[in-house]
Order: structure tokens, then sequence, then C-alpha cells
């Protein structure tokens, strides 16, 4: 079955399901969304849930903003058949060293200077928002109260529903198997489901992102890495915030549902896009908690799971077309935080891809940043 | 026999019953209305002139069959629910039934029912293909039935077949319902994964000991799949949940 689009999206994930839904709202027709499994299945569905402001580049900060207000009021703008779930309990970020310290008021000056709401506390007043927390091993901490934590699958669910009405079609359980090219430009995708002719593609492709740019014959600068998570069982609210340390590594969160999810990175978890689980996170993951939150050391383990980060190496997402293909657009490299980032993508994209000034300058964020030499680290990454 | 039972004779249908070769062209209406009763809504629902003026309103319908072009207007317009579409040229072997469908819960598309006759006994499987409830039918869903060629003059009903009642629950852990289920597979969600993924079922405690068949089963009675031939969610670790404590020492595990 062969057929005619304006716009192929590659990638059923947060970002491709708000890219679509962006696309269609300014009046593009004939989207596609192309998912080789089913919506969220990917990154999106594998991630830790949360969303923050507090980081330390503006770049950063302004894209996280964007999407934090967007998601203040997603239920009435999407029009979702399930509630986002969206609390923002905050986030609460120990710092462990005096390095972190002397970073952290920095990046609340900046924080402060675009209108993020956040303070700096010491382990005393962290203690009194996280009472079972141990200050004694942390120096200080900062708080932004309006992060918080959103239902990757409702989120999802909510901008693909939303893009259907706007008449985007959805092909799930599809393999992208190649892409065409002419003279430099877009010409269509191949899939397990046929041809579709189209002179643009967005590659929204999570972890997959480096192979689909491959099938197109671009570079992209990304790696994938496995990340691991672990949920408890539920039990009654007792931690409002977000607990993260980059220092001590864990972030560790209660849902609005009662269970609590935490993760941790770590240097030599695989790069060949395996999601399988390994003992060794579920042992050092309960060590860390125990040590930092003794009080959740009664809490039951029920499941952990794994998925990958699209490392760049600026922790940067790529957004933006490629200088050696027209028509060939980017949207990836999130670095583990493409769900929070869902609704600024969809946005800034959509403006990228119809050629209007984007609500926040993206051009820096693109591909050949890293062939500059122009990165922009960021210094705030679990 | 009808004021008796509700059920017309074989005369009666046959009186009613298209012509084989006009059925071979396309759908076409079946107008089931056997009794001389003050109602014409047909007539005057009808765009194509195909079902003749009444002269007195107690007057029976009487369908051009020619001019009908199948399009179902008179069949949410019957107060009765007397009228049905048939299509035999639906595919090589089925034909499509419409029939008008006033009851709670509608069927969800997709799934497969028990296609009953006008006695209201078994005669096959069908699928639903259709359920079509747009505001001007004013609240007479129409749902579609694909069923073996030689049955679109015998099946007039079907049985949506279940002993579970929608306030079942299905995954205790997560509590979900029956109804809930139902309700996500008529969104959509067609996989076990996809199921639990939004719904959390399975995600629980017990980790889908409890829900796993028993999701499965709906899965398969609404897609027609084979449950041993359905993709199975991951098994993840740990296989018994475990207190962190336990995991570092220190913290019994009960």
């Amino acid at each position: 079955m062969n057929k005619t689009a304006n716009v192929v999206i590659i990638g059923g994930g947060i970002s491709g399901c708000s890219i679509a839904y962006n696309l269609a709202k300014k009046g593009v027709k004939n989207i596609v969304v192309i998912e080789k499994q089913y919506l969220a299945s990917g990154s999106t569905g594998r991630c830790g849930a949360g969303i923050r402001m507090q980081w330390g580049t503006e770049r950063n900060c302004l894209l996280a903003k964007l999407s934090t207000e967007f998601y203040e009021n997603a239920n009435e703008e999407l029009e979702v058949v399930h509630d986002i779930e969206f609390k923002q309990g905050g986030y609460l970020i120990v710092a462990a060293t005096e390095k972190e310290v002397e970073q952290f008021k920095k990046n609340v000056a900046l924080q402060n200077s675009l209108g993020i709401p956040t303070v700096y506390l010491s382990p005393k007043e962290a203690k009194e928002i996280i009472p079972h927390m141990d200050e004694s091993k942390i120096l200080g901490a900062t708080f932004c109260p309006k992060d918080g934590h959103l239902n990757p699958f409702y989120t999802t669910e909510a901008f693909a529903i939303a893009a259907k009405r706007l008449g985007v079609e959805f092909m799930t359980y599809t393999t992208v198997t190649g892409i065409t090219t002419k003279n430099g430009k877009v010409t269509g995708v191949h899939t397990d489901k046929g041809y579709i002719s189209t002179p643009i593609i967005v590659n929204a492709a999570g972890g997959y992102s480096k192979i689909i740019g491959q099938m197109a014959g671009v570079d992209v600068p990304i790696y994938a890495q496995r990340h691991q998570i672990l949920v408890t069982e539920p039990v009654e609210p007792l931690q409002d915030p977000m607990y993260m340390s980059f220092a001590l590594n864990i972030y560790c969160q209660q849902t609005p549902h009662g269970s609590f999810i935490m993760g941790r990175g770590d240097d030599n978890e695989p790069t060949d896009m395996r999601i399988t689980s390994s003992w060794q996170f579920m042992e050092e993951m309960a060590k860390t908690c125990c040590e930092l939150l003794p009080l959740l050391s009664k809490l039951r383990v029920i499941r952990q799971w794994a998925g990958l980060y699209t490392m760049t190496e600026d922790a940067h997402p790529i957004y933006g077309g490629v200088k050696e293909l027209e028509g060939f657009y980017l949207a990836c490299g999130f670095s583990g935080h493409g769900f929070m980032l869902g609704p600024a993508t969809g946005l800034l994209m959509a403006e990228t891809i119809l050629g209007e000034t984007t609500t926040i300058d993206i051009s820096n964020l693109d591909k050949d940043r890293f062939e500059r030499g122009e990165l922009i680290l960021e210094p705030s990454v679990v | 026999m009808l004021e008796r039972t509700g059920i017309p004779t074989k005369a009666e249908i046959e009186s009613i019953t298209p012509s084989d070769e006009r059925r071979r062209k396309g759908p076409v209406a079946v107008i089931e209305c056997f009794q001389k009763i003050p109602c014409n809504p047909c007539y005057t629902s009808c765009k194509f002139g195909a079902i003749r003026e009444f002269k007195d309103i107690n007057e029976r319908p009487v369908l051009d069959f020619d001019k009908c072009t199948g399009c179902g207007i008179c069949v949410v317009n019957c107060p009765g629910l007397a009228i049905f579409i048939i299509d035999e040229t639906y595919s090589d072997t089925e034909a499509l039934v419409k029939i008008p469908y006033e009851f709670v819960p509608l069927p969800y598309e997709g799934i497969f029912v028990t296609a009953l006759n006008r006695e209201g006994k078994p005669i096959c499987r069908a699928k639903v293909v259709k359920v079509q409830n747009a505001k001007f039918q004013d609240k007479t869903p129409v749902v579609s039935l694909a069923v073996p060629k030689e049955y679109s003059m015998e099946v007039r009903f079907f049985n949506i077949d279940d002993y579970f009642s929608d306030s079942t629950y299905i995954c205790r852990c997560e509590e979900l319902t029956l109804g809930e289920l139902r309700e996500l597979i008529r969104m959509g969600y067609r996989t076990l994964d996809e199921i639990k993924r939004i719904s959390r079922a399975g995600m629980g405690p017990c980790q889908g000991r409890t829900c796993r068949q028993l999701i499965m089963q709906e899965l398969a009675k609404a897609t027609g799949q084979k449950m041993e031939e359905m993709p199975m969610t991951t098994f993840r670790p740990p296989v018994k949940a475990i207190k962190l404590g336990a995991l570092t020492g220190g913290v019994d595990n009960e």
C-alpha cells in the first residue's frame, strides 16, 4: 500500500506525537506518524516521568519552562480522555559537594533571572520539605515548587488523540526500512507496510535516531545508553517532591499513584541498545536509596525496567534541519529528558519546519554545533 | 403466529425478500414490517422515493428495490426497529447485515459476537465491522455484522456473550474493571502490553499473575486472535516483591 504525505514523522513517543499535534494545529494536512511498536513503547514509556525547570543552562531552562507551562494547562488544551496526572510537588536537588554548592548557587541565579522560582536551602530547610531524608549526607539543596511528575502514557495518548482529531494518521506496528533521497532532498520512506512519498521527514526515533539517520545518509552524533529504574508498591502520600542528586547519583519520586519511582545513572551501562534489567542496578539503587532516604528501606520493590537515554556530547537535544539533506529534520538526543521537553519539542520543531520564527531561539541546537565545537555543556544530568 | 411470538412466517419473509439479482448489485433495505400500524417515517425519511407514498398511514410500506440505494436512513427512522440493510457484495464469502440496536452497552468495532436469527437462536459467529451512532441517528445506533453470505436473510440480532459484568475486577492490584478494560479496547488498545502500560494492570504486586490471562481472554474475544498466538508482556524482576532494606541487608522482608 503506497501513499503520499506532506510530513512523515518517525517515532511515536512524546516528541513525535507532540510535533504531529503542533504541525496539524498550524494547519498542515496529511501528516503520518510511523511507530515501530505502539505509542510511548520506547523511551517515553520507560522514563522516570519527572519534569523540572532546574537546569544549568539558559537553553535547557527555557525549554523546560515552556513545557511546564504547557503541561499546567494540557488537560484543557488537548481535551484529554485520561487526566495526564500532572503533580507539581517540586524537585529538591541536593548538593553533596562544595563544587555542587557553588554550581547550584549559580544555577539558582540563572533560573531566577528566567522567571523560574527556585530557592537555595540549607540542609535543615531541605529536611522540612522531605522529613525522611538523612540531611547529614548533604551540604545544601535547591527547590523549585513548580517541578513535578506526569504520566507518560496518558500524556502521549493526549497528544496523539488531539493530533488524530486534527487529521493526523498514526501507523503503529510499522517499521521504517529505508529512506529515499534525490538531489540532496528527501523523497520518501520505505516501511514494511509500503512506501510513503514525502518531502519532509522528522527523525524523532529516540534511541533509534542514529539508525534512522544512517538510512538517510546523515550521521547523527548521538549514542543510546541503557538507564534503569525501579518502582515500589504504592503507599500513602509521604513525599511530595522529587529527591535528586547528581553527585550521589539518585532520583526518587513518589507518583500520584503512590508508588516510588527511582533511578540512577552508571557510566558502565551498555550502549548496544539492550534494555534488559541487571541485578547490579537493583543492588546499587537499594543501597543509595536506603542511605539517603532511610525510611524507604521498608518499601517493597515490585518491578524494575530499563530504557534508552539518547545522549549527545553536551546533554542538550538536537533540533532542526541538516545542511546535507533538505527536508530531513532531527528532534533527538534528549539525553534523558525528552519526555519533559515534549511540548517545547513539538512547538519549536513545527515552527522550524514551517520556517517561522521560533518561540525560543534554537538555532544553536542544530546538529552542526558539534562540528563547530559550539557545545552548550549542561552540568545537571543524572 | 406473528401476533403470538413476534416471529414472522416463512411466507411473510419471502414476500419482502429482495431478488437474488438485486442482492448481487449491492446494499439494499429489507423492511420486516408485517403489521398495519399507523406509522410512516420510513416513507418520509427516504430521499430516493424508494418507499411508495402512503395513501393511508396504516398501510404497510412497499419498497421499490431498484430505487433503494441501501443508504440506511430508514433503518434509524423506523420506530419499530423493523428495517435492516443487507449487503451481499461486502466480500466474496460474507454479507454485511446492518442492525438497529437500541441497547447498552454497545459492542465495539472488531469484536466477535454470536449472531441470532429472528427466533433468537444462535446462527453463527459474526464480526462487528462497524458501530454507527451519529447525532442524526437520534439514539438508534446501527451495528454492522459480517456474516457468511447464506445467512444474510437469517441474522437479525446478536448476543454479546459474557458472564462477567462491567464492574468485575480484572486486575485486583491496580483495580481495573472489565468495563474499563473494554473501554480501553474500544479506544484502540489491542495488545496486553498496551493495556498494561496505559492502565497499570499487571504492574501491581502480583505482577500480572491474576489479570494476565483475563485480559488476554478479553482481547482474544475482541480481536479474534488466539490466546496462544498473542504477544505477552515482558516478565520483569524481581520475581517476588522485596523490601529495599532487605536487598541491602538489615531489614527483614516480612
